[in-house]
C-alpha cells in the first residue's frame, strides 16, 4: 500500500511543470506573434493565442492527469498481479504441505483411530500453522479424511470377514482335531483304523494351518493359546504336523529350551509355513533338515533344504515379500494366485519380532534362518522334552523304574514259558472304555487291575486276572476259576493239591484258545495222567 | 463360538500337544509294524543313542526291565498302534529284543507239548 501512494505524489509536482512547458510556450509564441503583427490583427492575434493558451493549458493538464491516471492504475494492476501471484504461490506452497505433512499425519491419526472430525479438530485446529486454512481447504481435507474413512471401515469389515470365517474354521478344526485324538485313543489297539484315523488327522491339520494363515494375513492374531510353556522339540514338531510332507523333515541337534505359551503357536505357524516351502520347493527324494542353536540375540532355528538354489532374483523377490508383509501389506497385495507362506511368515515375525532371512544353503538349496527373541525362550521347567513324555509321564517314569521292581521281578522269573500272562495295564491317562476294548480284543474277561502304588502307576494282581498265566503257578489259590473253566473233572479234584500234569493240560488248552471242546477226550486223559502219577 | 473350545481344551488337558501323533510315528502309511502284541515283553539292549526320537529314548530307558508293549504305551501315554511303530524301528534298529515268542502267531505244537508232558509225568 505504501508502494502505491508514493508514486502519485512524485508525480504530483511534475503535473503542474509538465503543464507550464506548452503553455509557456504558447503563451511565448502569442506575445512573439503579437509583438510581431502590428495594428489592427494584434487584437485577435493575441485573442486567439490566449484562447489557444488556455485550451493548451487545460488539455495538458487533462492529459497530464489522464496519464497519471493510467499510471497509477497500472501500478495498482502491477501491484494486483503480484499479489494474486504471491497467492498462487502460498496456494501451491500450502497444497504441497497439506499433501506432505497435514494429510500424511491426519491420516495416521485416522488409521490410529480416531473420527475424521476428531482428526481435523487434533491436526488443524490445534495447530498455528494450519489454524487459517482457508474453508475451501478445510473442506477438501475433510472430504479426503471421509473417503479414507470409508475405504478403511470397508476394508476393516472386509478383514473382519475373512478373519471371522477362518476362525469359524479354527474352530471346527480344533474339535476336529481333539475328537481325532479322542478316536485315536480309542482304536489305538487297530492298526488299520488308527492309520486311517493318522491321516484324517492329517489332513484336518493342513485345513487349520490354511485357515490359521487367512486370520494371519486377516490382521488377526493366532487364536489358539498354550497355557504353558512348550519345549522347542515340540514345538517344531508342531510345526511338522501342519505340513503335507511332514516325513522328510529331520530334526537334528534342537536345543533344549522351551517356548513361553504365548509365543507356541505364532512359532509353530511360522515354521510350518518355512518347512512347507522347504519341502515344496525341493526334489521329493530330498530331505529337509532343521536344527536349532542358541544364539546371541535367542535360538537360531535353521532349516535347509537341498532343492534347487535360489537365484538372486528369486531371493530378492521373497525377500521384497517379506519385507512388504512386514511393513503390513494387505490381502490386496496377494494377487491372483497368492502365495501365502511368505506373505504369514512377515506379517508373523513383525507382530511377534521374529527375524527372518534366506540364503544360499551350503548344499544347493535354500536356507532359511529364524531367529527367536530370547524373550519368548525360557528355560525354567518345560513339561518334557516331547509328546508324550510330557507332563504326565515325565514325573511317572522316574518313579515307575522304583515302581517295576516289584512288579517286574516276578514276572521275569517265570517270564519263560508264559509273558502272556501280562495284562494290558490301564495306563494312568486311559480312559475307562480302554480295558473294555481291549479285553474284547483279547477276547478274554476283563481285566481287574487295580491298585495303584504310591507313585500313581497301575499295579497289577499277581493272581486272578490272567487266565492263561494263572495256570502256570499251581500253588496259587487261583485255581477255583480255573478249575471251572477246564471241565469238570479238573474242578473236581481242584480243592487239593492239583496234579502237575493238570495245569499243562490246562496250559495247553488255553493255549489252543479250545478250553471246553475236547473237555471229554482230556477227561480219559486226566484220569489216565492221574492214575500214571499215582 | 470359542466357549465350547475352551471347555473341550479344559476338560482334556492331554491334547495340549502342539504335535500330532502321526509325527510321532514318521510315516504316513503307518509302515510295516512288526508283530507286536499288547503283551509282549521288550528289553532295552543298549543305552539311547543321541540320535533316537525322544519317545524312543524313554523307551529304552524305561525297557532296562523288560516291559510290555501295553505298558510302554500307558507310561508314555501313547497308543497302541504309535508304540508299536516306535518299537518296530527300535527293533529294526536292534536297540531292543521283544522277548517273548509271539505266543498267538506261533502255537506250541501239540505234539511236542504232549512229549513234554509225558516226560514230565515220568519223572
Amino acid at each position: 500500500m505504501a508502494r502505491a501512494e508514493s508514486p502519485p505524489t512524485h508525480r504530483e509536482i511534475p503535473l503542474a511543470r509538465a503543464a507550464l512547458l506548452p503553455v509557456l510556450l504558447t503563451a511565448g509564441a502569442t506575445a512573439a506573434a503579437a509583438a510581431l503583427v502590428s495594428g489592427a490583427t494584434r487584437v485577435p492575434v493575441v485573442s486567439c493565442g490566449a484562447v489557444t493558451t488556455v485550451v493548451v493549458a487545460a488539455l495538458t493538464v487533462a492529459l497530464a492527469r489522464r496519464a497519471r491516471a493510467m499510471r497509477r492504475q497500472r501500478a495498482e494492476y502491477e501491484h494486483r498481479l503480484a499479489v494474486l501471484e504471491h497467492r498462487l504461490a502460498t496456494h501451491d506452497e500450502e497444497a504441497i504441505r497439506i499433501n506432505k505433512e497435514l494429510l500424511p499425519a491426519a491420516i495416521h491419526r485416522l488409521r490410529v483411530g480416531n473420527s475424521p472430525d476428531e482428526v481435523l479438530r487434533d491436526i488443524v485446529d490445534a495447530d498455528e500453522v494450519y489454524r487459517d486454512l482457508p474453508e475451501a481447504q478445510r473442506a477438501l481435507v475433510r472430504t479426503v479424511l471421509n473417503i479414507i474413512d470409508n475405504e478403511e471401515a470397508m476394508r476393516d469389515s472386509a478383514q473382519r470377514a475373512f478373519v471371522n470365517v477362518a476362525r469359524r474354521v479354527q474352530a471346527i478344526v480344533h474339535r476336529q482335531a481333539s475328537e481325532l485324538r479322542e478316536m485315536e485313543e480309542h482304536h489305538g489297539r487297530n492298526p488299520d483304523v488308527f492309520d486311517d484315523l493318522l491321516r484324517i488327522d492329517h489332513g484336518t491339520a493342513l485345513i487349520g494351518r490354511l485357515a490359521d494363515s487367512i486370520a494371519v494375513l486377516g490382521g488377526a492374531r493366532p487364536s489358539r493359546q498354550w497355557p504353558k510353556p512348550v519345549p522347542l522339540f515340540s514345538v517344531l514338531r508342531g510345526a511338522m504336523s501342519r505340513i503335507l510332507e511332514y516325513p522328510r523333515v529331520d530334526l537334528h541337534s534342537i536345543a533344549k529350551v522351551a517356548i513361553i505359551g504365548t509365543a507356541v503357536e505364532p512359532l509353530i505357524h511360522v515354521c510350518a509355513e518355512l518347512l512347507d516351502n522347504a519341502t515344496r520347493y525341493s526334489p521329493p527324494q530330498t530331505r529337509v533338515h532343521v536344527t536349532a542353536v542358541e544364539v546371541q540375540t535367542g535360538i537360531a532355528i535353521e532349516i535347509e533344504d537341498g532343492g534347487v538354489s535360489l537365484s538372486e532374483e528369486a531371493r530378492a523377490r521373497a525377500e521384497n515379500m517379506l519385507a512388504r508383509a512386514q511393513a503390513g501389506s494387505s490381502m490386496n497385495d496377494l494377487g491372483e494366485s497368492p502365495r501365502l507362506g511368505m506373505a504369514v511368515v512377515g506379517r508373523l515375525s513383525r507382530m511377534y519380532d521374529l527375524q527372518v532371512s534366506l540364503r544360499q544353503s551350503a548344499y544347493g538349496g535354500v536356507r532359511a534362518v529364524l531367529v527367536v527373541p530370547r524373550a519368548m525362550i525360557t528355560t525354567g521347567p518345560a513339561p518334557g522334552i516331547a509328546h508324550g513324555i510330557g507332563a504326565t509321564s515325565r514325573p511317572t517314569s522316574d518313579i515307575d523304574v522304583a515302581g517295576m521292581k516289584h512288579v517286574v521281578p516276578p514276572r521275569s522269573k517265570r517270564r519263560k514259558p508264559l509273558p502272556v500272562e501280562a495284562r494290558p495295564a490301564t495306563g494312568p491317562v486311559a480312559s475307562d472304555s480302554r480295558p473294555v476294548a481291549a479285553s474284547a480284543a483279547m477276547g478274554d474277561d476283563a481285566p481287574v487291575v487295580t491298585e495303584w502304588t504310591a507313585g500313581g502307576l497301575p499295579q497289577r494282581r499277581s493272581r486272578g486276572r490272567a487266565p492263561l498265566g494263572s495256570h502256570n503257578l499251581p500253588a496259587q489259590p487261583a485255581a477255583p476259576p480255573s478249575g471251572q473253566r477246564n471241565g469238570h473233572a479238573n474242578g473236581s479234584d481242584s480243592g487239593k493239591e492239583q496234579p502237575p500234569g493238570l495245569w499243562l493240560e490246562a496250559f495247553t488248552n488255553a493255549v489252543n484258545g479250545v478250553p471246553q471242546e475236547p473237555r471229554t477226550g482230556e477227561d480219559t486223559d486226566d484220569a489216565w495222567d492221574k492214575g500214571d502219577l499215582k | 463360538m470359542s466357549s465350547p473350545r475352551r471347555e473341550r481344551r479344559e476338560a482334556d488337558p492331554a491334547l495340549s500337544d502342539p504335535e500330532r501323533l502321526y509325527v510321532i510315528t514318521g510315516d504316513p502309511d503307518g509302515g510295516e509294524r512288526a508283530a507286536l502284541d499288547l503283551v509282549t515283553m521288550v528289553v532295552a539292549k543298549e543305552q539311547p543313542t543321541p540320535t533316537v526320537q525322544p519317545e524312543q529314548a524313554v523307551i529304552l530307558r524305561l525297557c532296562q526291565a523288560p516291559l510290555s508293549v501295553a505298558e510302554i504305551s500307558a507310561y508314555l501315554s501313547l497308543p497302541f498302534s504309535v508304540v508299536t511303530s516306535l518299537l518296530t524301528e527300535l527293533l529294526a534298529s536292534e536297540l531292543i529284543e521283544s522277548r517273548a515268542p509271539i505266543v498267538r502267531a506261533t502255537l506250541p505244537d501239540r505234539s511236542l507239548l504232549e512229549a513234554v508232558m509225558h516226560g514230565l509225568q515220568k519223572l
